[in-house]
């Protein structure tokens, strides 16, 4: 009975805590929607993959919003055509590196101002890096959620015939110009999945639309944090925080310890730092950055949201990823630095 | 598409938008509710309450105005705009939602016992050291320290004996390790920095004569005497000397800061 009730207090207050967080993303996400003009969004990020993955995961400081606020955002960047890596970057940078975050940690860790800054660079080199690597993927619709890849602008997909010559190849083609012949079902779908050019909706108007588009997200991202508060509440009652912490404090397993401790408590990346503090103490200073990393990349509350905008197996990819280059990054400054 | 399979998913479709309109608005409401009961301390950090409470305004505001809005559309026949992009059914979506909100409305959150401190780290003793001191104030006299102030006091300087013999007043829950002997309980504070989800327990040994009836685990006790040094499990350190051991009734806010 009394894991019972820790388990549903548990529930309650990471819920009580996250839909602050959620709702401040969802309304950043229909105001991108409504008010911002896409095409000049667009046009904004850089073309090339390595300086738009680093665009995006500094755009946090424009949007602050944490762990759960992201994923609307994100999506929102997604569909509104955003190139890839800017997207990726920002779901994976703006938790940590945006101006509350940056500032709740140093009130935190105060008199070890290399964790604030080692959290900041370490988070912009993993949301970098799998950023980059998710630009080699020029179509990104197999990764995607087919829901939301349905909705995406086909501005990244261009037909390409150069490979096969044109007599090879099946299908419907328009004749009679100068070049290549064009196939006709590309020119089609390019017609179809055209940007098309936001209607011009009367200010008035748009206050409605906001409030039917935040509503939808909320329907959804909300059901879904509440399944992710509970299946993270569920896990931190069947497995005692005891046994985590007593894999060990040495400088890889407490790495370990602590990246698992991050992924599982999934509490919001405003406040992990001063939950962090408390460990400072106890565990080796790459352990207390792995978990000021990972946790806001990845917990189990979050599990769900992500897996609205990412099929199964590229969530899984890109929480290898992010796994893999926190324990490499903590575990050389573990073994290096300090 | 016929209008005779389209007719119930228009149908089931309003439905999942009462639904899931109506959940926001309880959601609201059950913050609310959490802040007017006072239960809202048993789940985050007073500093973010103002985060919640304003979310509660939030989703009451959001979910009102839809249901204006909803009503409205009634009178015109609905227009199908562009569906949303969604993982799992709307329907079951909302009926998550609202589900949750129903239960936790219907039962009551419920501060964390013993168990959680024990599952949580209590026997660990690296983990009662975690706290770090807030503030320092060296000319209080020893009877006006909390539990958390005696432990940052230990954290600070942690020779036993500079204690010895001081006086001791302090409140707490009664939780019962395997690692201490009998006439040994520790007196328990669950220490909270956001939510509930990293609360973490903190506590110091107290040797008491009473019988272990009389001091029943996860009660809530003020316990009054003095410190002394003590090994435990080969450990020097300090324990209070427990003279009265008094029932008080469980705070409303139980966590310490």
């Amino acid at each position: 009975m009394s894991q019972f009730n820790s388990g549903f207090t548990l529930f309650l207050s990471l819920i009580v805590e996250a839909i602050p967080f959620l709702l401040l993303g969802v309304l950043v996400s229909s105001v991108l929607l409504l008010f911002v003009n896409e095409q000049r969004l667009i046009a904004l990020m850089p073309k090339n993959p390595f300086l738009g993955a680093l665009a995006g995961s500094l755009l946090g400081f424009l949007f602050p919003v944490c762990e759960c606020g992201n994923v609307p955002v994100a999506r929102r960047l997604l569909l509104q055509g955003v190139s890839v890596p800017v997207a990726i970057g920002f779901l994976l940078a703006a938790p940590t590196i945006n101006p509350v975050v940056i500032w709740a940690t140093w009130t935190a860790f105060r008199d070890q101002p290399e964790i604030v800054v080692l959290r900041v660079v370490f988070s912009l080199i993993i949301s970098t890096t799998i950023a980059c690597i998710f630009s080699i993927q020029k179509d990104m619709r197999p990764f995607l959620q087919p829901a939301l890849s349905r909705w995406m602008p086909d501005v990244m997909v261009q037909p390409s015939l150069s490979d096969t010559p044109a007599l090879l190849q099946t299908g419907t083609f328009l004749l009679g110009q100068p070049g290549q012949p064009i196939a006709f079902d590309a020119v089609a779908a390019a017609a179809v999945n055209r940007p098309r050019p936001k209607p011009n909706i009367p200010w008035k108007d748009r206050l409605p639309l906001l409030l039917e588009n935040m509503v939808q997200e909320l329907r959804e991202l909300g059901g879904i944090l509440v399944l992710g508060s509970l299946l993270a509440a569920i896990i931190q009652v069947a497995v005692p925080r005891e046994w985590v912490l007593s894999i060990g404090q040495g400088p890889v397993t407490s790495v370990v310890a602590m990246l698992i401790l991050g992924g599982v408590i999934s509490i919001c990346s405003t406040v992990d730092s001063f939950f962090a503090l408390s460990f400072a103490t106890t565990f080796t200073s790459g352990a207390i950055l792995a978990f000021l990393v990972f946790g806001p990349m990845f917990d189990l509350k979050s599990l769900g949201l992500l897996l609205t905008i990412f099929r199964p197996r590229a969530m899984i990819y890109l929480v290898v990823l992010i796994v893999q280059l926190t324990l490499i990054l903590t575990l050389f400054m573990n073994l290096h630095i300090s | 598409m016929n209008s005779t399979s389209s007719m119930p998913r228009l149908r089931w479709s309003k439905l999942s938008e009462w639904m899931h309109t109506f959940a926001l608005g309880l959601w609201g409401a059950l913050f609310l509710y959490y802040w007017r009961s006072g239960k809202l301390g048993l789940l985050i950090h007073p500093n973010y309450f103002g985060l919640s409470i304003g979310a509660g305004f939030v989703l009451l505001a959001i979910s009102s105005f839809n249901i204006i809005r909803m009503a409205k559309q009634q009178q015109r026949q609905t227009d199908s705009r562009e569906q949303h992009q969604t993982l799992l059914p709307p329907l079951f979506m909302s009926g998550i939602l609202l589900f949750a909100a129903v239960v936790g409305f219907l039962i009551a959150p419920k501060p964390f016992v013993s168990d959680t401190a024990i599952q949580r780290g209590l026997q660990d003793s690296a983990i009662v050291t975690r706290v770090r001191p807030q503030s320092f104030r060296v000319n209080r006299s020893s009877e006006s320290r909390s539990l958390i102030d005696w432990i940052r006091t230990l954290d600070v300087y942690p020779e036993p004996d500079a204690y010895a013999g001081q006086k001791v007043s302090v409140d707490g829950f009664v939780v019962y390790t395997n690692n201490l002997p009998q006439g040994y309980l520790t007196l328990t504070r669950f220490v909270i920095t956001c939510c509930a989800a990293d609360v973490y327990p903190v506590g110091m040994p107290v040797k008491f004569t009473q019988p272990k009836s009389e001091v029943p685990a996860d009660g809530w006790f003020k316990v009054q005497g003095k410190m002394m040094t003590e090994t435990l499990n080969g450990k020097r350190q300090a324990v209070i000397q427990a003279n009265t051991i008094e029932p008080i009734p469980e705070p409303k806010n139980p966590y310490a800061y």
